[in-house]
């Protein structure tokens, strides 16, 4: 059965978040589960809801993962609904039922164990609420929703019905960032007392560009207006939007800032970011943004800086760095973008790599002495590791493996809607910050259901 | 003072059994699993690390290559040597393709008949002249070091002719 519901109280949050152990448990211990299939049958009915690029990359994950049937498909574009259904037929042999209008769906499709949601932001709560109020288990992408009032009716509707609420923040289930928080951060303690984290996501400006679309597929006028697109344009574009997303803080930030609180164990004290449309300058959203967040921790102040820009590609992509005093975590969900890295100073790793927990990366070669190092200021160069292993599969599948077993009872989920709320819950307060130009200091109204 | 010519080699009958032997066996063993090679393939498969001396429940892996042989692996010639041919005027493009898919098998077969002792004689001037097809075609991509490897092999040859009628052992005495 589902756990009893855990809000915050305004007491319980500045308690747990003064007293970082307890704010530690707070993120660290997922949602306990339940659950079996509709028809008692070895099979899970899922229904797909949103089959745009997102949906298709969920899909693709899911379609290596055995003993799932998908019954349904619902889109509002019929390019798209037909797209997935055949990619569905393609996969197991017989075409699911299609659906524009997921009432509908709800009130035909008889059996279903689970939902797929991957609509926009802005249809993320409602979609997941309906769903959950339906008897449904749900999987959402993140983020929660394009406002916190939606996040927390998501929450509330998951601990009210007593379903599962998985939110796609799918690092939580990746093997690397799990043994990395687990073995390496929590139990060896590599890092010592970690200060400082930088994040980034730099992506290219031509990966930024407005997705084009056929005219002659355009939604009619009627429908896009019903489910609150003003043309095609906005349908097709919805990321750079107010009104139906948060930007890219919420679009590619949330992942990492995600990990962030989640590796620390505690919720941030505070933010300060700042923001603008530096280059695509009719959008309503910043382009570029970059945001420090300030963390009190058993251990000491962590100072968090995160980056996303839509504008730029160099400077590695996408990752996560943890900077402690005795080492430094660089990790990311590209394998090859990941480091770990020795202080000169810190105890020796040797019987680490013994056991095999960590393994040494080939030494770089030295480079030759120039003229215009000044040696007295330079620091040793830190001495390079690796995780003991990766895994070869999608990025997403660990994490909807891990919401199947939950559903199958067989585990517990590793981000259900109270913990990543709890996560994105600061995220919302980016674009304030940046727009006011002013830090905001955490209160529980800030961070609380 | 003697009357006999210095003899630079032995002429005692065992030894020369011997050494057509040791010649028959090398050319039929290298023929053999140089075409059995190009069936040969590497297989990627994904093993649990063991931390602490086992496997981690955390699912972490690494990339293991295991070398396999499958009629599906199957490359006569290899395909960066392939695209060189393919460049050189010279080369007989229609040809190519047969030439690929017959190589392994006839080194196979040739190694076997030699190994066995069937059509002897003949199934080492048809070992020669494949390694002559070898030559020719790396004399025109100049890879002058498989060219005097491949002249090894040849002087082998010739020297098993040689010793073809101390060859004991066979199936198949004739040719």
């Amino acid at each position: 059965m589902n756990p009893p519901s855990l809000p915050i109280s305004r007491r319980d949050f500045l308690a747990r978040t003064a007293a970082g152990a307890g704010a530690g448990l707070v993120l660290g211990a997922p949602n306990l589960l339940r659950a079996a299939n509709a028809d008692g049958s070895d099979k899970l009915h899922v229904a797909l809801v949103g089959m745009g690029k997102q949906g298709r990359v969920l899909f693709e994950a899911m379609s290596n993962i055995p003993g799932l049937h998908f019954q349904a498909v619902c889109d509002i574009w019929d390019y798209n609904l037909k797209g997935g259904m055949a990619k569905v037929r393609a996969l197991q042999g017989h075409t699911p039922k299609g659906y524009s209008d997921i009432d509908e769906m709800l009130a035909t499709e008889k059996g279903l164990d689970a939902v797929i949601v991957a609509t926009p932001d802005f249809w993320h709560s409602p979609h997941t609420v309906k769903c959950l109020e339906a008897g449904l288990n749900v999987y959402c992408e993140k983020m929660m929703s394009n406002t916190i009032d939606g996040a927390r009716a998501m929450v509330r509707a998951m601990e009210k019905s007593g379903k599962l609420c998985q939110i796609g923040h799918q690092r939580r289930s990746n093997p690397r960032y799990r043994y990395t928080r687990d073995k390496l951060i929590n139990g060896h303690k590599i890092c010592g007392q970690i200060v400082n984290i930088n994040g980034q996501w730099n992506r290219a400006v031509a990966s930024s560009q407005d997705i084009a679309f056929n005219p002659k597929l355009s939604i009619k006028p009627e429908i896009l207006a019903k489910y609150g697109f003003k043309d095609m344009q906005q349908f097709m574009n919805w990321r750079t939007f107010r009104d139906l997303s948060g930007g890219p803080i919420s679009d590619l930030g949330a992942h990492q800032i995600d990990i962030f609180g989640w590796f620390l164990g505690v919720a941030p004290k505070s933010v300060f970011a700042s923001g603008g449309n530096d280059f695509f300058k009719t959008r309503e959203h910043f382009d570029n943004v970059m945001a420090i967040f300030e963390y009190d921790t058993p251990q000491g102040g962590v100072r968090a800086f995160y980056q996303v820009l839509t504008t730029t590609s160099a400077g590695g992509g996408f990752w996560e760095s943890f900077m402690g005093t005795e080492a430094t975590i660089k990790i990311s969900e590209i394998a090859s973008a990941s480091a770990i890295y020795r202080e000169d100073s810190a105890p020796p790793w040797d019987g680490l790599v013994e056991r095999g927990i960590l393994k040494r990366s080939p030494a770089p070669p030295k480079p030759a002495p120039s003229a215009d190092a000044v040696a007295s200021y330079e620091s040793a160069a830190p001495e390079g590791f690796e995780l003991p292993g990766g895994f070869n599969k999608p990025a997403h599948q660990p994490h909807l493996e891990n919401f199947f077993d939950a559903v199958r009872g067989k585990a517990k989920l590793n981000c259900d809607a109270r913990h990543a709320f709890e996560s994105e819950a600061p995220i919302y307060w980016v674009n304030p910050s940046a727009l006011s130009k002013q830090p905001i200091q955490f209160t529980a109204e800030h961070l609380s259901v | 003072m003697s009357t006999e010519e210095p003899r630079c080699c032995s002429t005692n009958p065992l030894a020369l059994v011997y050494g057509s032997l040791l010649l028959r066996v090398w050319l039929a063993v290298r023929a053999i699993q140089t075409g059995v090679e190009k069936y040969a393939g590497t297989s990627v498969t994904e093993q649990v690390v063991n931390v602490d001396g086992a496997p981690n429940e955390y699912g972490l892996t690494a990339a293991g290559a295991v070398k396999q042989y499958a009629l599906e692996n199957y490359h006569g010639v290899p395909q960066a040597l392939m695209k060189k041919f393919e460049a050189e005027p010279l080369m007989l493009k229609f040809a190519l393709p047969l030439y690929d898919k017959v190589l392994g098998p006839a080194l196979i077969i040739l190694g076997l008949t030699i190994l066995l002792g069937i059509a002897y004689r003949t199934s080492l001037f048809l070992l020669g002249l494949l390694y002559i097809s070898l030559t020719w075609g790396l004399v025109l991509i100049k890879q002058d070091d498989g060219v005097s490897w491949l002249g090894v092999h040849m002087i082998l040859i010739v020297m098993a002719l040689m010793l073809a009628d101390h060859n004991r052992l066979s199936v198949l005495k004739k040719g």
